[in-house]
C-alpha cells in the first residue's frame, strides 16, 4: 500500500483535469472552426496536401479565365472569317457570273464598285479588334494592322495562352496567313520557357529530353493541308485583280481569278476548322477541369474539414470523462479525519 | 520517585517535541519543496541500581526528513526533460504560427496569385491596369517574405534576451546554493541536519534543472557540488562559477546573426558554452535558435533568392511596354528617354543568399514606371506575351533544390517540416509531462505532508502527553502520600 499525502494526490488530480481540460479546449477549437487540421502539427502531410491542392485550384480558376479569354478571341477570329469567306463567295459569284461573255462592259463596270465595296469590307474586317487589341496584327496589336492599299503592318507573333496546366494554345491569327500566305498554326505551342535559354539550360532537363521530334511532328499533323496552298493568294490583290478585271471589261482576266478564289476560300474553310478544332480542345479541357476541381473541392474537405458526428461524439465523450472526474475528486477533496474527531 | 517523575518529564518533553513537529508539518503542508519531518526518538541509557536494570524515559536523538535521494535525482531529471520539452513545443508552435496558413492567406496564397497575374497579363499584355495588379501582387510576395524572415529574426532575438534573463537565474540561484551550503556547513555539527535548509537548497537545485540537466554530490562537509552536464562545475561548496551572456559578431555567433547572444563563463569570455548545455530550457531554446530558426532563415532566404533570379533572368530578356524608336540602321536603342528599354530587373536583385528574404523589393524602375513591366521578346510588340507567360511558367519549374522541386513544392515541404517538428515537440512534451507528474507523485508520497496522518498523530501525541502528564501527577501523589506517613 503506497502512501497518499495531500499534495500527491493533489498532483494527480491536477495532472488528470489538465489533460482531460487541453483534450476539451482542443476540440472546441476544432468544433468552432469545424476543422480537424488548424495549425500543420495538427496533421503535416495533410495540411501540406491541402494547401497544395487549394493552390492548384487557384490555378485551375485562373486557367478558367485564360480559356474564357481564348475562347473569346478565337470566336471573334471564326466570326471574321466567317464574314471573309462569305465576302470571297459573293466575289466568286460575281466572277462567274460575270466570266461568260454575256454581260456588257458597262454591267461589268456597275459590277466593279459593288466588288471594291467587297474589297473594303475585307479591309474593315482585317481590322477588326476585340477591345483595343487588333486581331490580325500579331504581336503589334495596337496598330491598325492593314492600311487602305492592303499592306500588312503587323508582325507574324503568335499570342498563346496556358488554358491548362502546360497546355498552351494559340489565340489569334496573324494577318499574313490569313490574308497572304498559307502558313498553317500548330495546335499546341512548345513550353514558353524556351524562349528563355538561360533559365532552361540551368534548370530544365526534362524539357531538354522532350524530343524535337515530337513537336515537329505535331506541326506536321497540323499543316497537312499545307500542300495545296504553297502558292500565295493575297485576298486584297485578288479581289483587286478583279476589279481591274471587270473594269477593263477583260473575261479572260476574270476566269483566271476564279480557280483563285476557290483556292482561297478553301484555305479559309480549313482555317475555320483549325480555329474550330482549337476552341473544342479548350472546350474539352473547361469540362476536364470542372470534374477535377469537384474532386479537389472533395479532397480538401477530407483532409482539413473535421468530421462533425466525430467530432461531437468525442466532445460529448470528453465532457462526459470531465464531470466524471471532478464528481471522483469531490470525496478526496472535502473530507479529512479531523471532521470526524470532534 | 524523583525518577519516576524524571521519566515522566522526559515522555512529556518527547511528545511535546513530536507535537511540535507535527504542528510544524501541519504549516507547512503547502509549502513547496517541503518534506515532511519526522521526531527521532530512543530511549535514556539504563541504569543498573542493586543489580536491577532500570529504564530512565525517552530522549529525542534528531528531526529528520523523510527524504529519498534517488526519488529526488529522478524528479530533478524529469523536471529537466519536461522543461526542455515545454520549452521546445511552446517555441515550435511560434514558430508554426509564421508558417501557419490554413485559415489565412500566407506566402504560399500570395506567389499563387503572383503568378496568377502574370497569366493574366499574358491575357491581356496591353492592358495597363493589369500591370499595376501584377505590380501590387508582387509587394504583397515582397512583404510577405519580409514578413516570414523577420519574425524569425524577431524570434531569434527574443530568445537571445530570454537566455539573458535565464543566465541571472541562473547566477542567482547558484549563489543561494553556495550561501545555503555555509549555512548547512554552519548549523550541522555531529549528527544533527538541518532539515529546512536542505529542502530548501533541493528546491533551488529542482529550479536550477528546468534550465539544464543538474548533476549534485554532496561533500565531506555536507556541501553541494553542483554541475552542469556537458558544461562544468558551477557550485563548489561556497564558491560559484558564474555564466555570462556575450553578443557576438555574425561569422562568431551560432546562428548566423550579427549581435546573437552566446553563453560564456564570466572568467573565460572568449569560449562559448551555449552548444554544450545538455537539457532543460537552455538547450531547446539554443536548439530553436540554432537549428530550427536557422534552418527556417536558410531556407527562406533561399527561396527569396532563387525566386527574384529567376524572374528578373526572364524579365531582363522583354521589352518596355511603349513604342521605342528604332534609329538609322534599324535597331532598337537599349535607352530612350524614359530609361533602359530591356534588360530590366522586376526585382532588386540580390546581392547574396544571405539575408535576401529581407532584402526583397521592386527594382527601382519597376517602382517607378508601370511600362517597365516588360512582357514582349521583341521591341514594339504590345501584343507580345512571351515574357509574362514565361514568368508564369516558372511555377511549375524546378527551380529549388538544385532543381529537384519547385518554389511551392520546396515552400510547402518546409511547412510540412515545421509541422512535423512542432508535433513532435508537442507530444513528447506530453508525455514528459505524464513522467513528471508521475517523478512529483512519487516524491510527493514519500515526502509530502498528509494532514490526516498528522492529525492521526496528533491525537496518538496528545495521548502520549497526557499520559506522562499522568505519570508525572501519579509520582506526585505517591509524594504526598509518602509525606502523609510522616505526619
Amino acid at each position: 500500500m503506497s502512501r497518499v499525502s495531500e499534495n500527491s494526490s493533489q498532483a494527480s488530480l491536477r495532472h488528470a483535469l489538465n489533460r482531460t481540460k487541453s483534450k476539451m479546449e482542443d476540440l472546441q477549437l476544432k468544433g468552432s472552426t469545424l476543422r480537424s487540421v488548424v495549425r500543420p502539427s495538427d496533421n503535416p502531410l495533410s495540411s501540406v496536401e491541402g494547401l497544395t491542392l487549394k493552390s492548384s485550384r487557384a490555378d485551375n480558376t485562373q486557367f478558367q479565365r485564360n480559356s474564357d479569354h481564348a475562347l473569346l478571341s478565337l470566336n471573334v477570329t471564326e466570326n471574321a472569317i466567317e464574314s471573309l469567306t462569305d465576302i470571297l463567295v459573293k466575289a466568286k459569284e460575281i466572277a462567274i457570273a460575270q466570266s461568260s461573255d454575256f454581260y456588257n462592259p458597262e454591267v461589268r463596270q456597275a459590277v466593279s464598285n459593288e466588288i471594291n465595296q467587297l474589297r473594303n469590307q475585307a479591309i474593315s474586317i482585317a481590322n477588326k479588334r476585340v477591345g483595343q487589341r487588333y486581331i490580325f496584327g500579331g504581336f503589334n496589336t495596337l496598330t491598325t494592322p492593314f492600311n487602305g492599299k492592303g499592306e500588312y503592318q503587323g508582325d507574324t507573333g503568335k499570342i498563346t495562352v496556358e488554358v491548362s496546366k502546360d497546355f498552351f494554345i494559340p489565340i489569334n491569327l496573324h494577318g499574313e496567313e490569313v490574308f497572304f500566305t498559307a502558313d498553317s498554326l500548330p495546335a499546341q505551342q512548345e513550353n514558353p520557357l524556351r524562349n528563355f535559354p538561360e533559365i532552361e539550360n540551368q534548370l530544365r532537363d526534362d524539357l531538354q529530353e522532350l524530343p524535337d521530334e515530337e513537336i515537329i511532328f505535331g506541326r506536321e499533323l497540323a499543316s497537312t493541308s499545307e500542300q495545296p496552298f504553297q502558292t500565295r493568294e493575297n485576298i486584297f490583290s485578288l479581289l483587286e485583280t478583279l476589279y481591274t478585271a471587270l473594269n477593263n471589261d477583260d473575261p479572260k482576266l476574270i476566269q483566271s481569278t476564279l480557280e483563285r478564289f476557290d483556292t482561297t476560300i478553301d484555305r479559309l474553310i480549313t482555317l475555320r476548322t483549325q480555329v474550330g478544332s482549337l476552341s473544342n480542345s479548350i472546350e474539352n479541357t473547361r469540362n476536364v477541369m470542372d470534374a477535377e476541381n469537384i474532386g479537389k473541392e472533395e479532397r480538401i474537405s477530407q483532409l482539413l474539414d473535421a468530421d462533425v458526428a466525430e467530432l461531437f461524439s468525442d466532445i460529448t465523450k470528453q465532457q462526459a470523462i470531465l464531470q466524471t472526474t471532478y464528481k471522483s475528486s469531490q470525496g478526496l477533496l472535502n473530507s479529512r479525519l479531523i471532521d470526524f474527531l470532534r | 520517585m524523583s525518577n519516576l517523575l524524571n521519566i515522566g518529564k522526559t515522555g512529556l518533553d518527547a511528545s511535546k517535541k513530536s507535537l511540535q513537529t507535527t504542528g510544524h508539518n501541519i504549516a507547512n503542508a503547502n509549502t513547496e519543496g517541503y518534506s515532511r519531518q519526522r521526531v527521532h526518538q530512543t530511549t535514556n541509557t539504563p541504569i543498573s541500581k542493586g543489580g536491577l536494570i532500570a529504564g530512565t524515559g525517552a530522549r529525542v536523538v534528531s528531526t529528520n526528513r523523510v527524504h529519498d535521494q534517488f526519488v529526488e535525482k529522478q524528479l530533478t531529471q524529469s523536471i529537466s526533460n519536461n522543461d526542455y520539452h515545454r520549452t521546445r513545443s511552446e517555441h515550435l508552435a511560434m514558430v508554426e504560427n509564421v508558417f501557419n496558413e490554413i485559415d489565412q492567406d500566407g506566402l504560399n496564397y500570395v506567389l499563387n496569385r503572383f503568378y496568377n497575374s502574370f497569366r493574366d497579363l499574358a491575357n491581356q499584355p496591353e492592358n495597363e491596369t493589369i500591370r499595376s495588379v501584377v505590380r501590387d501582387s508582387a509587394n504583397l510576395v515582397s512583404k510577405d517574405f519580409r514578413r516570414i524572415r523577420s519574425s524569425l529574426d524577431q524570434h531569434a532575438r527574443q530568445i537571445d534576451r530570454i537566455m539573458e534573463t535565464e543566465i541571472e537565474d541562473i547566477n542567482t540561484i547558484s549563489k543561494r546554493i553556495a550561501n545555503l551550503n555555509a549555512e548547512i556547513a554552519r548549523l550541522e555539527v555531529g549528527n544533527d541536519t538541518a532539515p529546512d535548509l536542505r529542502d530548501q537548497r533541493d528546491l533551488l537545485v529542482r529550479t536550477l534543472s528546468e534550465s539544464f540537466d543538474v548533476h549534485t554530490y554532496l561533500d565531506e562537509k555536507n556541501r553541494y557540488v553542483v554541475s552542469a552536464k556537458g558544461v562544468g562545475t558551477l557550485v563548489s561548496g561556497t564558491e560559484v562559477q558564474e555564466l555570462a551572456v556575450k553578443s557576438m559578431a555574425r561569422n562568431e555567433s551560432s546562428n548566423n546573426m550579427d549581435g546573437s547572444y552566446e553563453i560564456v563563463f564570466k572568467r573565460k569570455p572568449g569560449f562559448s558554452i551555449t552548444a554544450n548545455f545538455e537539457g532543460g530550457r537552455i538547450e531547446a531554446l539554443a536548439k530553436t535558435r540554432n537549428e530550427d530558426l536557422r534552418t527556417l532563415q536558410d531556407r527562406i532566404d533561399s527561396t527569396a533568392f532563387e525566386f527574384m533570379n529567376t524572374v528578373n533572368a526572364i524579365h531582363r530578356r522583354g521589352y518596355v511596354n511603349r513604342n521605342v524608336e528604332a534609329n538609322v540602321n534599324g535597331e532598337f536603342p537599349s535607352q530612350d528617354r524614359r530609361g533602359p528599354t530591356t534588360g530590366i530587373d522586376f526585382f532588386r536583385p540580390p546581392e547574396e543568399r544571405y539575408n535576401a528574404a529581407n532584402m526583397i523589393d521592386l527594382s527601382a524602375a519597376v517602382k517607378g514606371d508601370l511600362s517597365n513591366v516588360a512582357t514582349a521578346l521583341t521591341p514594339n510588340s504590345p501584343g507580345d506575351n512571351r515574357v509574362a507567360i514565361a514568368i508564369s511558367k516558372l511555377q511549375h519549374e524546378r527551380i529549388m533544390a538544385e532543381g529537384t522541386s519547385t518554389l511551392e513544392e520546396d515552400y510547402l515541404q518546409m511547412i510540412g517540416r515545421v509541422g512535423i517538428e512542432a508535433g513532435k515537440a508537442n507530444f513528447d512534451f506530453e508525455q514528459a509531462e505524464g513522467l513528471l507528474a508521475q517523478a512529483v507523485n512519487m516524491r510527493e508520497r514519500i515526502s509530502g505532508v498528509s494532514i490526516d496522518e498528522e492529525t492521526a498523530n496528533m491525537v496518538r501525541y496528545q495521548h502520549a502527553y497526557d499520559a506522562s502528564a499522568r505519570v508525572m501527577r501519579t509520582a506526585d501523589e505517591m509524594f504526598k502520600t509518602v509525606l502523609g506517613i510522616m505526619r
